[in-house]
């Protein structure tokens, strides 16, 4: 940008330039218009004014209690350096349970324990989220665990197949080939 | 290579660092400008921001009450946060859930614990902010792409200041230099161009720098290379989250315990905000600032002992950490008041109008030179540039052959 060109401008490329260099201005510019409605899809979606998630999967019984599942994105995990590849979810508990449910977990596989329950979630009772590591020789049949554990020290347990709570995901483990 | 012609170089090299992205330049500056007093923009736009006094000797809320008072005139919200923002003149951003599971931030009043209003779905400051931070370009992976464009500018504006500064001849004998007004368009811009840039000197380092400093940031960020001294904060384990046998949450202790808890631990400890727990084994969190003005302190407290847990403290940070922690708020002006959010406001107006008087000036000489390498010659004026009859600045440069 700051070169100093000596030369005539006689070849193609700098002829180009030349021609073209303010029309840079415009292409910068078309980036955030073109961002915009996605940038306001975001904002929506963060707030909840479009729902839970952008793929909601209903209501779950889990035990005596429920709770409402979305994936935040309807997209395939994402991936977060050295911790590897993420998943979003968001859930809201039942109006019962809301004062009986101590914290909810998250885990691709049975938990072993309450203490290998998984990824809790963080937020308030109408609206929690967790992110949740997927790893990338997941198999297409997994399936994902919902531990919900009570302040009376109860813990109630459900499962449903990844395929049910993210095709995503799915969509993207098969496309991986199951890598090593 | 004699003196004349190296100061020639470096004009050339001010004249062309901003000038084929010029509107992006601008455009940057402008919403840059508009964000450090967006919130002053909400607050004219939008009463429900307003912290009104409802009689002269009214006094705030604290938290507890706050709380209590949301609780009182909609039982169903459950509070998530509470910030106390930097000028009294705001009312308390307080995040709050929604039964329908909607997060937004409501506007509190300070002395009455009255919720104003919603904050809008349109949120200014948060727009204007992202569209100067990284021009709307979402984050998928890392820092987005349009962070990186934005930042990158900082770099051929500090060497737009030091170039300027270079042909500046005696520079600091124009502090005081009167713009002349009636010698045309190109000596009046020239004039303005050279005296806002004297003193803005200070400016255009500060933001320069600290824009650096997020091309930076986002290149250790995405390496995953840390600098922080900040504490790995440890969930509150799990036989200290008591069980209860009724099965009902746990009592927790209030705000206001907590903040007199963590002000005695931690002398000059000033809190602005809480986030409340996020979940049954996380815990409260606090923070403020402390003598530095420019960083905040926090503190995470158990909610069930209020014992303070860890704490990241002023004294706690590394001198590098002062210097890097440092640089947000000077780039955006918003540690110490109205005042010095109108001083950046005003430098930030000023640099906006440099890239303007700057491309003004370089299309008024580009018009000149062009019409001088006309006359002089049959010859298209693209094919060569004249040696002599153009004013040395133009000689060999590419605005010649517009």
């Amino acid at each position: 940008m700051s070169q100093v060109t000596t030369t005539t401008p006689t070849s193609g490329l700098s002829r180009l330039w030349h021609k073209w260099r303010f029309h840079l201005n415009i292409l910068l510019l078309l980036v955030p218009l073109g961002f915009m409605p996605k940038y306001f899809a975001d904002a929506a979606l963060f707030r909840g004014d479009s729902g839970l998630g952008e793929r909601e999967l209903g209501e779950i019984q889990v035990g005596p209690w429920s709770l409402r599942l979305a994936e935040l994105r309807n997209e395939a995990p994402r991936y977060d350096g050295p911790a590897g590849y993420m998943k979003s979810f968001n859930a809201a508990l039942c109006e019962a349970c809301i004062d009986q449910v101590k914290a909810t977990y998250l885990r691709i596989g049975k938990p072993r324990s309450l203490r290998a329950a998984g990824v809790i979630f963080f937020g308030t009772p109408y609206r929690m989220g967790a992110t949740l590591p997927v790893a990338e020789k997941t198999k297409a049949d997994a399936e994902l665990w919902i531990t919900m554990e009570g302040w009376d020290g109860s813990m109630h347990q459900a499962a449903i197949p990844l395929s049910q709570a993210s095709p995503a995901t799915i969509a993207w483990l098969n496309k991986q080939g199951g890598k090593p | 290579m004699s003196k004349k012609s190296r100061s020639k170089i470096w004009f050339l090299v001010h004249s062309w660092l901003a000038l084929p992205i010029w509107f992006f330049v601008l455009i940057v500056c402008i919403t840059g400008t508009l964000a450090v007093v967006s919130q002053e923009i909400v607050w004219l736009a939008n009463p429900d921001i307003r912290a009104s006094k409802p009689s002269d000797d009214a006094q705030a809320l604290s938290y507890d009450q706050v709380v209590a008072a949301i609780k009182q005139a909609e039982p169903q919200l459950l509070v998530e946060s509470i910030s106390t923002p930097d000028e009294a003149h705001f009312a308390l951003d307080v995040g709050i859930n929604y039964p329908d599971g909607r997060s937004v931030t409501v506007y509190v009043n300070p002395y009455t614990g009255a919720i104003q209003g919603v904050s809008p779905q349109f949120d200014f400051q948060a727009f204007t902010r992202a569209l100067h931070g990284w021009w709307l370009v979402p984050f998928t992976n890392g820092y987005s792409w349009g962070w990186y464009l934005v930042s990158l500018l900082g770099l051929p504006m500090l060497a737009s200041l030091v170039t300027g500064l270079v042909v500046y001849k005696k520079f600091w004998k124009g502090f005081f230099k009167p713009i002349r007004f009636r010698h045309g368009a190109r000596i009046f811009w020239g004039d303005f161009h050279r005296l806002s840039g004297l003193w803005s000197i200070w400016f255009i380092a500060v933001i320069s720098i600290t824009g650096i400093w997020f091309l930076i940031r986002a290149i250790l960020g995405d390496n995953h290379i840390s600098i922080s001294s900040e504490p790995i904060v440890p969930v509150i384990a799990r036989e200290n989250v008591p069980i209860s046998a009724d099965g009902k949450p746990a009592a927790m202790i209030g705000l206001d315990e907590a903040i007199s808890i963590a002000t005695q631990k931690i002398p000059g400890f000033d809190i602005s905000f809480v986030s409340l727990p996020s979940n049954a084994y996380s815990h409260l969190y606090i923070g403020g600032r402390g003598w530095y003005p420019l960083m905040f302190q926090t503190a995470n407290i158990n909610p069930y002992t209020g014992s303070v847990d860890t704490a990241n403290l002023l004294a706690d940070r590394t001198s590098l950490e002062f210097v890097t922690e440092s640089m947000r708020p000077l780039h955006t002006g918003d540690f110490g008041g109205l005042w010095i959010k109108l001083i950046w406001f005003f430098f930030g107006l000023l640099l906006s109008m440099m890239v303007l008087s700057g491309l003004l000036i370089w299309t008024k000489r580009t018009a000149l030179a062009t019409a001088h390498a006309l006359k002089r010659s049959n010859q298209p004026a693209r094919s060569s540039t004249p040696p002599r009859a153009v004013p040395a600045m133009n000689t060999d440069t590419p605005e010649g052959n517009l």
